[in-house]
């Protein structure tokens, strides 16, 4: 039989991937960085660059528009397929396959235009049918991708030449080239059957493998910055500490999102290089804002207002990140810039506990789970906090499993999860009005007519200065209590270059890796 | 004529003991991964799914079928070889079975190889071994089998790794290199699989060993001064083998469980991995696959066992 703590192990890994590439869709630091220089010639053994990821070989999908449900997954696809823009740094979008997204004057026809140098590698030249044909794949696996086509209107959408294709949007919708970032993988117009690999255009080719390792070959015909590296092994493997450790014993050159503790004992390793990736991954305390006594809005604030932040990141991310200013999306470059870091005031906690009719205190059963690293501690912690305004919290722990099941989206107090999505991916899986997954119940109506104002706004700085100030309202007035964010930590082989350093989908787009030296 | 009955009713059995279980089996098998909270559709939707897509989810995957047609089409599938497709991916169950196959069998080949002799040389020395040492060797053979190999296999990562530095932590093994081409990346597994089932089979195989040697024939030939090899291989393993057999299909089957721990633990991509993934996906077609052929091979080793029991000893060997 297994022993709870490693099941624990691997449901986490699990269930940890399951989020942190399905609710991606873009960090905001660097992209992939272009033009790195060209390698020298081909065939020693520094030519390839092997990768550790979360992930799980079992459940690789080669179906690149459903669930990614492990980094390791996004790290294939990325490879094997061209998408149709990239996140960049400051939160631009950068242009891949496709080179320009043009809206007409309502900013609900965009016309889309794609290089016309890309080939599958069959030969075929990838047209604007084979994107549209890919995104609509995308939209009919909503279910499976969080959603991420749904601002788009597909059916209406058309094609009009070999390069260029017209994209309706639902509603005037601004941001539709942030809406192509990372997962728009395209593949060849009628591909229907995925348990084959499906033809790609992207810079690196398949080349086999084993049950655990997907080998890559460079696409030499790939029309972008010529990849430093020839051959690219991607290796999933669950468990964060055996990643960390098989970069350590030097069986992978780079090994993502491994343990905190481990990073922390090989801080004076010269023989490893680490790369943090700061705001990767929030807990955020959910407060149902129909439900008892979070209904109240000083119930709410008094929550926030009680959390000791600086303890909570020592303990649940041994303090490998940064305390949390109740903010969902901080590193978003539309998160408000200059608010006040909110701070611990039990006193005036208290009083307002007292206001909402809680003198005497409350008892809440505050739900949990084993399955991502540090979340239990941090539940027993904010129990402990809480307990001085007088909530007397119960802490419920449930595995990875029955999580997702019995608790997120349906009890009104746990701990969430967040993989550093930008704002907008957070407003269409957990702030969507009306709908199950809308976590906090915020159905607050000036909020969301404020948001498809925001989106109708064709002036950027406008635009930014208006989604700041909607995140700034949630962060006051909303369900949400977010304390910390943590780094996510990957260890590489020192001289190892190319590694993307944003968060979210940036972090999958590893073509550019190489070995020095 | 007793006779012909005994050995008639002797072959029945075995055919009973050889299709019984796994016909019970494919049905507990099936109904506990059915039993499993949530599904495939769940871990689809990544925890963020609507109710309604969830639905469409279900019926896509055949889910929302009632159970007895699930099981039928299921059994219809195993029967004529063909498994099905997981549910989170579409990749045919038998080529995920089949790329991980000889990871395993390396993995709990090489145990078993260590693991026998070892249970026999503990199991013979806690009866017949020096006078002084065979409480030392009890201990050890109890506290051995007591011990959770997620517990070993730190202890020996700690000490064969971290201590010695002399193999890896962990077991990645390079691209399209076959498993036993690399010993130093089995070393930790396989002691860990191996190390613990050799405690519990001569935990359980002392007895048999001490019973052997009790009685009159072997203390007789004690007495006549027959060297201690040649009493073990003349008397007693005779003696031992109907239990030695069906331990060692017992032992076997443990190695063949123990891998879903190994193998994550070290980082293989073998069968246990590819059971314990599935199992938290919900992915039930590999699910079951996975654990009817654990359960066929087990079964077979147990129907071996009995042979081996009977052909020693045909009128009892096979209740015994």
């Amino acid at each position: 039989m297994m022993s709870p703590r490693l099941s624990r192990r691997i449901s986490a890994a699990v269930a940890a991937a399951t989020l942190l590439t399905g609710c991606s869709s873009g960090g905001t630091d660097t992209a992939a960085s272009p033009a790195a220089s060209p390698s020298t010639a081909s065939g020693t053994a520094s030519d390839t660059v092997r990768y550790a990821a979360p992930g799980s070989p079992s459940n690789a999908p080669r179906d690149p528009h459903g669930l990614l449900p492990g980094e390791s997954d996004l790290v294939r696809m990325a490879l094997t397929y061209d998408v149709l823009t990239l996140p960049g740094p400051g939160g631009r979008t950068l242009p891949r396959l496709a080179t320009a997204w043009e809206p007409d004057r309502s900013l609900t026809r965009w016309k889309i235009t794609i290089r016309g140098d890309a080939t599958f590698s069959d030969g075929r030249p990838v047209r604007a049918a084979d994107a549209l044909f890919s995104l609509r794949r995308m939209g009919e696996k909503a279910a499976e991708n969080f959603g991420r086509m749904e601002m788009f209107d597909l059916d209406a959408s058309t094609v009009l030449g070999a390069t260029s294709f017209e994209l309706v949007t639902e509603k005037p919708y601004a941001e539709v080239g942030k809406a192509l970032e990372g997962a728009t993988f395209v593949v060849p117009e009628g591909s229907t059957d995925f348990t084959r690999p499906v033809p790609g255009s992207g810079p690196f080719r398949p080349a086999g493998g084993d049950a655990q390792a997907a080998v890559f070959e460079r696409n030499d015909d790939w029309w972008g910055p010529k990849p430093p590296s020839r051959r690219i092994e991607v290796r999933a493997v669950p468990d964060p500490q055996a990643r960390g450790e098989a970069l350590l014993s030097g069986q992978v050159d780079l090994a993502a999102a491994v343990p905190a503790a481990l990073v922390r004992q090989h801080a004076e390793n010269p023989s490893v290089t680490l790369v943090r990736r700061p705001g990767a991954t929030l807990y955020p305390l959910v407060m149902r804002t129909d439900r008892k006594p979070f209904d109240d809005r000083r119930v709410r604030e008094a929550v926030r207002l009680t959390l000791d932040r600086e303890q909570l990141l020592q303990v649940a991310f041994l303090g490998f990140g940064e305390v949390g200013n109740d903010l969902l999306t901080p590193k978003d470059p539309t998160s408000p810039a200059g608010l006040p870091q909110r701070t611990r005031d039990v006193e005036r906690a208290r009083r307002l506990m007292a206001e909402a009719g809680h003198a005497g205190g409350v008892d809440l059963t505050l739900h949990s789970t084993t399955a991502y690293p540090g979340m239990d501690s941090a539940a027993t912690l904010i129990a402990q906090q809480l307990a001085e305004i007088g909530i007397r919290a119960k802490v419920e722990l449930a595995p990875a499993d029955t999580y997702f099941s019995t608790v997120w989206g349906k009890e009104p107090f746990y701990l969430g999860y967040l993989g550093g999505i930008p704002f907008l991916d957070v407003v269409r899986v957990a702030l969507k009005p009306g709908s199950a997954t809308n976590e906090t119940a915020w159905e607050d109506e000036t909020w969301h007519a404020g948001l498809e104002a925001a989106l109708a706004e064709a002036d950027e700085s406008e635009r930014r200065t208006r989604l700041g100030a909607l995140q700034s309202r949630l962060r006051d007035e909303g369900g949400y209590a977010v304390w910390a964010l943590s780094d996510r930590l990957d260890l590489a082989k020192p001289g190892l270059t190319g590694v993307p350093e944003g968060i979210g989908f940036s972090a999958g787009f590893i073509d550019q890796v190489a070995l020095g030296g | 004529m007793a006779a012909d009955r005994a050995r008639l009713g002797g072959v029945l059995r075995l055919i009973v003991r050889a299709g019984a279980p796994p016909a019970c089996a494919s049905v507990v098998i099936f109904l506990l991964a059915e039993a499993l909270p949530g599904d495939s559709a769940v871990v689809l939707g990544g925890g963020r799914a609507t109710d309604e897509q969830l639905a469409r989810l279900r019926a896509a995957a055949g889910l929302d079928r009632p159970l007895a047609e699930r099981y039928a089409d299921w059994l219809a599938g195993m029967l004529s070889g063909e498994p099905g497709h997981s549910l989170l991916t579409g990749r045919p169950v038998a080529e995920l079975i089949g790329g991980r196959i000889p990871v395993t069998l390396t993995l709990a080949g090489a145990a078993l190889a260590l693991a026998v002799p070892l249970m026999a040389l503990l199991a013979w020395s806690a009866v017949r071994g020096p006078r002084p040492l065979r409480p030392v060797i009890t201990g050890l053979v109890v506290g051995g089998a007591a011990l959770p190999q997620v517990a070993l296999a730190a202890l020996l990562v700690a000490l064969l790794s971290a201590g010695w530095r002399l193999v890896p932590p962990v077991s990645l093994l390079p691209v399209g290199v076959p498993a036993w081409s690399r010993p130093d990346l089995l070393v930790l597994p396989v002691l860990t699989l191996a190390l613990p089932a050799a405690a519990y089979g001569a935990a359980l195989l002392r007895g048999a060993v001490a019973d052997a040697v009790s009685r009159p024939f072997v203390r007789d030939a004690d007495l006549r001064g027959m060297s201690a090899t040649a009493v073990a291989l003349r008397y007693v393993l005779p003696a031992v083998a109907p239990a030695a057999a069906r331990l060692l299909a017992v032992v076997g089957g443990g190695l063949v469980a123990g891998t879903a721990v190994v193998e994550t633990l070290f980082g293989l991509a073998g069968l246990g991995e590819l059971l314990v993934s599935a199992i938290g996906g919900r992915d039930l077609p590999v699910v079951q696959a996975v654990a009817m052929l654990a359960t066929v091979v087990v079964g077979a080793g147990l129907t071996a066992a009995d042979a081996v029991a009977w052909a020693v000893d045909p009128r009892g060997g096979a209740a015994r």
